[in-house]
């Protein structure tokens, strides 16, 4: 089974997509994705996210292979209630953090951190959705720190961290976190570059690391390619689904 | 699905032909003895992903952004190294820098017309729209060869040499009887291709950047299918990424053939060896 832990369903302002939730599903599924774990798109420019999780709960509740992960931001009053929403429902294994682009610093973020722990759900934190070469000039969103992720991953031991949107020199430099911290993995959405994936299996890391598409706004095909290419089947079996199963059934 | 199925669905339908890869010793995760050790490592590389072919360039292993002729030849015989090791998959570029264009004009006169390479590159040291450009460009169509030029429309800025998509109109334009392989269709986005639309001696390669949905598609529907070729800026990114933006997208599979193959076998001068594929009816 092939589980996408980070793709998305909606509109992104600077170019046409065809992101509505079917869509982005079939495009998985004709790759033999078996689970989505979808964010909601629009989530990023909402000035409150929170409300992009409606649309999204409800157009997934059509489809028992899409799991909503709600966008959740601590500097939106009403966090909590949108937590508790999020725990209500048997469908949610895991949330979404959009530091950059709220913005915070996820070291403000603790209280929040601190309820989802509780919950038993788990983070993605999202580090980066676009090349910074490629966003909209008047548009500029810095990449959030993956230092910060590792650091809130060692404040919150029981709390199962995913760092979304890592590139591959990020990736190599998580390697000895990623080894030190059991609550700590990363995507595969945005590990670019040839043998990244292999090189980081070869360091013992297939079970740390987790299949993403960042669809609608990649491609699904480059996501599993990247993936399936350089490795055995037993490290692709473990990434493409194996570990995510494990960590959010 | 099992992975070997998924491995199935993968499959490209035909080999691919990729215009722009770097050696392992440019930007590649390993260290390599030499080009020799290189060609095995970065053949085996692509076969796994479907690439059989490769229009190679070294930018040196500094990869200084304004090279000396001395690190541009260096460059060069390195590439001339891995295409002797495995004649069949390399097919080298000329790195040249326009900012010593007589000297550049030599070394195409040295490595083009005398070791045959298949073309020539330029980078980030002079914009395309530099006058400094026209010795190159006619050396490239004296040896009737194409000069594959590095552009990025970045909202960052870029640096100062750096060409945009409208310096390589420029050039077109001034060279007609060239053909020039623009670089990085991400890097260009849907902004860039209107900047070259009207130049049929443009061809943009699918390189730069991350595989946006969408792209690919919009390049094919501005400039027409044939003028857009496989390329996948290895070693900085991944081959079957790269492939993705072509079998990823919305397009029939006789354009996606093209663009893995014909469209660059045909750009590609006598003595590389690259026949379209069977059934091309270009």
């Amino acid at each position: 089974m092939i589980v996408d832990v980070n793709c998305f369903a909606g509109h992104w302002p600077s170019r046409h997509l065809d992101g509505s939730l079917p869509a982005v599903r079939d495009s998985l599924r004709a790759l033999g994705v078996d689970l989505l774990h979808m964010s909601p798109l629009e989530a990023a420019w909402n000035r409150n996210p929170h409300q992009a999780n409606d649309a999204l709960y409800e157009a997934a509740s059509t489809f028992e292979d899409v799991r909503p992960v709600p966008v959740l931001d601590p500097t939106i009053a009403t966090w909590r209630e949108e937590l508790g929403r999020a725990v209500a429902r048997a469908d949610v294994g895991l949330i979404r953090l959009l530091p950059a682009y709220s913005p915070y610093a996820l070291s403000d973020a603790e209280e929040l951190l601190a309820a989802v722990a509780a919950t038993g759900l788990a983070v993605l934190c999202q580090t980066r959705m676009e090349d910074p070469r490629r966003q909209h000039p008047l548009a500029q969103v810095p990449d959030a720190p993956i230092a910060d992720v590792v650091a809130a991953a060692e404040r919150h031991p029981t709390l199962t961290f995913i760092v979304g949107g890592a590139s591959a020199a990020q990736a190599r430099s998580l390697s000895g976190s990623l080894r030190d911290l059991p609550n700590l993995y990363a995507d595969t959405s945005q590990i670019d570059g040839v043998d990244s994936i292999r090189l980081l299996v070869e360091e013992g890391l297939a079970g740390r690391l987790l299949f993403g598409s960042h669809a609608p706004l990649f491609t699904p095909y480059a996501a599993v390619a990247r993936v399936v290419a350089d490795i055995d089947d037993s490290a692709a079996g473990a990434i493409l689904g194996d570990n995510a199963r494990r960590l959010l059934d | 699905m099992l992975v070997s199925e998924v491995r199935g669905v993968l499959k490209p339908p035909c080999p691919a032909l990729d215009v722009h890869v770097h050696p392992l010793n440019c930007f590649g995760p390993y260290r390599l003895a030499d080009a020799r050790e290189d060609a095995r490592r970065l053949a085996e590389i692509g076969k796994r992903s479907g690439v059989e072919v490769m229009c190679v360039f070294s930018l040196h292993p500094e990869c200084p952004r304004e090279p000396s002729m001395a690190q541009c030849r260096e460059a060069n015989d390195y590439a001339l190294a891995m295409r002797d090791a495995a004649p069949d998959v390399f097919k080298p570029f000329c790195y040249v820098t326009p900012e010593f264009p007589d000297e550049s004009a030599a070394e195409i006169e040295r490595c083009v017309a005398g070791e045959q390479m298949s073309g020539i590159k330029l980078w980030v040291a002079v914009r395309a729209s530099d006058a400094r450009l026209d010795p190159i460009m006619e050396g490239a169509r004296s040896t009737g060869t194409p000069v594959l030029q590095h552009a990025w429309l970045n909202t960052l800025g870029g640096l100062t040499g750096e060409s945009r998509p409208a310096d390589v109109g420029d050039l077109a334009r001034r060279h007609p009887d060239v053909n020039i392989i623009m670089a990085h269709m991400n890097g260009a986005g849907l902004r860039g291709f209107e900047d070259i639309a009207d130049c049929p001696n443009v061809f943009v390669d699918t390189s730069g950047g991350d595989p946006e949905a969408g792209v690919t598609e919009a390049a094919v529907a501005t400039l027409g299918p044939p003028r857009v070729v496989y390329g996948s800026d290895a070693a900085i990114r991944h081959f079957g990424t790269q492939m993705g933006k072509v079998l990823g997208a919305d397009l029939d599979a006789g354009t996606q053939r093209d663009i893995l193959w014909n469209n660059a076998a045909r750009l590609l001068p006598p003595w590389a060896g690259v026949e379209p594929l069977e059934g091309d009816a270009a």
